[in-house]
């Protein structure tokens, strides 16, 4: 099967200048990432603030232009498209924000916001826009009478329905969704997890799944990648990284998750923090907080490299560390 | 033993334009020395103002209606603004959620801790300096000395978040109230926060009221939670016997919607509706429109909290 999205090393730099008189700097947010997502899949990309998690989904969109590497959407790469093909890859490729109060425009009405996307590609007349505009509002499980409200009379959980219609609106084929739920209240997470875990079943999309939860990650994702400072350190099936994990840093991060059961004895802590993107560590750029770094970790950076079929880490010891712990 | 904090029928109003908002409705709560009491509930449930209103800062146009706050046998509500002023930031202690928005931003780290101990204990300003050092050290600052010269905005979040603490703890508190301290962190370092509020009160054996949503956090560190509702306490108990032997129905809501209790891909279980609005007339159960075994009596009595076991309380008319 061919992939829906495929991006070949992709790398996102940023210059950066502290004051007039500062040196510019390079900041490398995206540090050479490649990404498959086949259709009817949910690739999860999970990793903390600052991870360049944010700017992968940016780069996808085409909401901003990568430094340097390839994306190719359905066969085509995204560099070589013309104004009329840049413009059926954006109804093609649609986004979920995180923030359901910034990402609606507060002077348009609800149905006003669903229907924009359907008025800027100019698919049907007026009247079937407003039909299409009133049966995806009912399928996120609004009510037609809340069409005529402006977003500031609903609640989060609300909001964050009209942002999937609106999403859904131009039958998009693929979704990215950045941390859609983790403004949002406990039981009302729950609800927006179900209805994107229905669309999802529905309508065959390729879903792209950005989360720093991995509780959230391991509901709906299939297949996973980790970030860090930029790289992907592991990357594999739900099951592979998340049960049989192979990079430290999944590690840590799993079991720095506080445990509804109250067992705190699995965790592993990292030491510090994470290290500034604008003076990334030299070799692996984990091993500064690293429990198992050993010399060379300070000096060669590890590949991705497949450790067993379809699951990779970067990591010069994964086979020595988890070998004795499983 | 007398209770650090014995908190009864407080009760925190609004008076807005449609109508008296009820924040905090009739809450009873009890803190012993050393304990962890976790606060838990949706935004707007009321645990926040219930944080406010123990230091007496909750803002215009609210107000605190009714109720008593005893301190150490002592009630709050009655003491006069400047003995308050004593307590607050000295004996009783908060760390927000936001450290950015929470410290100054034109002062230094250095002078916003030492104000603290210069107001409360009259230190000098060279012995608050190395009070300050000592505590910024304590709560794992690397370079204390060189660190009360910055910014605030100088510090990543997690160091701002530990400066907060280091600010709340200057005084030795008797009591620190946490409101949300690791929500806006990572993992990994929420992770290095607990383990050092733990760490400290151990130390100091002040009392810790945690408030959070995060129910993670909760069975991890709380000895004693309390769930709030539509600002009311609805159900209260041990920790162990609350996560094993839930008995409100929002309770098991809250706890069936897990991701972590459900199967990956699986549906989650959901609480339907959303809270309701706090400004109509109290009748009846106030969780009754999104509760799963909600009866006609529901409508009409309101619920008192009622004794299920050995510090279990459950403010439901469904358990028997």
């Amino acid at each position: 099967m061919k992939p829906l999205l495929n991006a070949q090393n992709l790398v996102k730099q940023f210059p950066v200048q502290a004051g007039p008189f500062e040196p510019r700097r390079i900041l490398t947010a995206v540090a050479g990432i490649d990404l498959e997502l086949y259709p009817g899949e949910t690739l999860g990309l999970a990793g903390e603030s600052g991870c360049g998690k944010s700017t992968v989904a940016r780069l996808l969109t085409g909401l901003m232009p990568a430094s340097s590497g390839s994306i190719s959407f359905d066969g085509r790469e995204l560099g070589s498209l013309d104004a009329p093909g840049l413009v059926r890859f954006r109804k093609e490729v649609q986004m979920i924000f995180q923030d359901p109060f910034s990402s609606l425009n507060p002077r348009m009405r609800v149905e006003e916001i669903i229907g924009e996307p359907l008025a800027i590609h100019g698919i049907g007349t007026p009247a079937e826009r407003r039909d299409r505009v009133a049966t995806l509002a009912t399928r996120v499980g609004l009510s037609p009478d809340h069409l005529k409200r402006f977003p500031h009379e609903f609640s989060g959980g609300q909001r964050q329905r009209i942002g999937i219609a609106r999403a859904l609106a131009v039958s998009p084929r693929l979704i990215i969704a950045d941390e859609p739920v983790s403004a949002l209240d406990l039981s009302i997470q729950a609800q927006i997890i179900n209805l994107l875990q229905d669309l999802k079943a529905e309508l065959d999309l390729g879903f792209l799944f950005i989360t720093h939860d991995l509780s959230v990650l391991r509901h709906l994702s299939d297949r996973v990648a980790i970030m860090y400072l930029g790289r992907i350190v592991e990357t594999g099936s739900r099951e592979a990284v998340l049960d049989r994990f192979l990079h430290p840093y999944t590690e840590v991060l799993l079991s720095a998750i506080p445990r509804i059961d109250g067992a705190k004895e699995h965790r592993v802590i990292a030491r510090g923090e994470l290290p500034s993107p604008l003076a990334p560590p030299s070799g692996c750029p984990f091993h500064t907080r690293c429990p198992y770094a050993q010399p060379v970790c300070a000096s060669e950076p590890p590949p991705l490299e497949e450790k067993e079929p379809g699951h990779a880490a970067a990591c010069h010891f994964s086979k020595d560390i988890y070998r004795s712990k499983r | 033993m007398a209770a650090l904090l014995e908190i009864t029928g407080l009760s925190t109003r609004f008076k807005l334009p449609g109508g008296e908002l009820r924040a905090v409705e009739g809450v009873d709560l009890t803190l012993e020395p050393g304990e962890t009491l976790a606060l838990v509930g949706e935004s707007g449930c009321g645990k926040s103002m219930t944080a406010a209103s123990i230091m007496r800062l909750v803002p215009p146009p609210g107000r605190i209606v009714s109720g008593s706050i005893r301190f150490k046998g002592e009630d709050l509500l009655q003491l006069p603004e400047d003995q308050m002023r004593n307590v607050r930031g000295n004996r009783i202690a908060m760390v927000f959620q936001d450290p950015m928005t929470s410290l100054n931003p034109v002062f230094t780290i250095g002078n916003q801790i030492a104000e603290g101990l210069r107001l409360h204990r009259g230190l000098s300003k060279k012995l608050a300096e190395d009070e300050a050092v000592e505590m910024l050290s304590l709560v794992g600052i690397p370079a204390p000395r060189e660190r009360l010269k910055d910014y605030p905005h100088q510090l990543s979040g997690g160091m701002r978040q530990r400066v907060m603490i280091a600010m709340a703890l200057t005084c030795r508190p008797e009591l620190v109230i946490a409101d949300e301290p690791t929500t806006a962190l990572d993992v990994t370092i929420q992770a290095q926060i607990l383990e050092l509020l733990d760490r400290l009160k151990e130390e100091t054996g002040m009392g810790l009221i945690l408030i959070t949503h995060n129910l993670g956090i909760v069975a991890e560190r709380a000895h004693r939670t309390a769930i709030m509702y539509a600002g009311e306490i609805v159900e209260s108990a041990p920790t162990d016997e609350l996560f094993g032997n839930p008995l409100h129905p929002y309770t098991r809501g809250l706890l069936a919607s897990l991701p972590e209790n459900a199967q990956p891909g699986e549906r989650l279980a959901t609480i339907a509706g959303s809270v309701p609005d706090l400004k109509m007339a109290l009748a009846g159960c106030p969780f009754r429109e999104r509760c799963p075994i909600c009866e006609e009596v529901c409508a009409t009595h309101h619920p008192g909290m009622k004794e299920a076991g050995p510090g279990h309380l459950v403010r439901c008319l469904m358990v028997p």
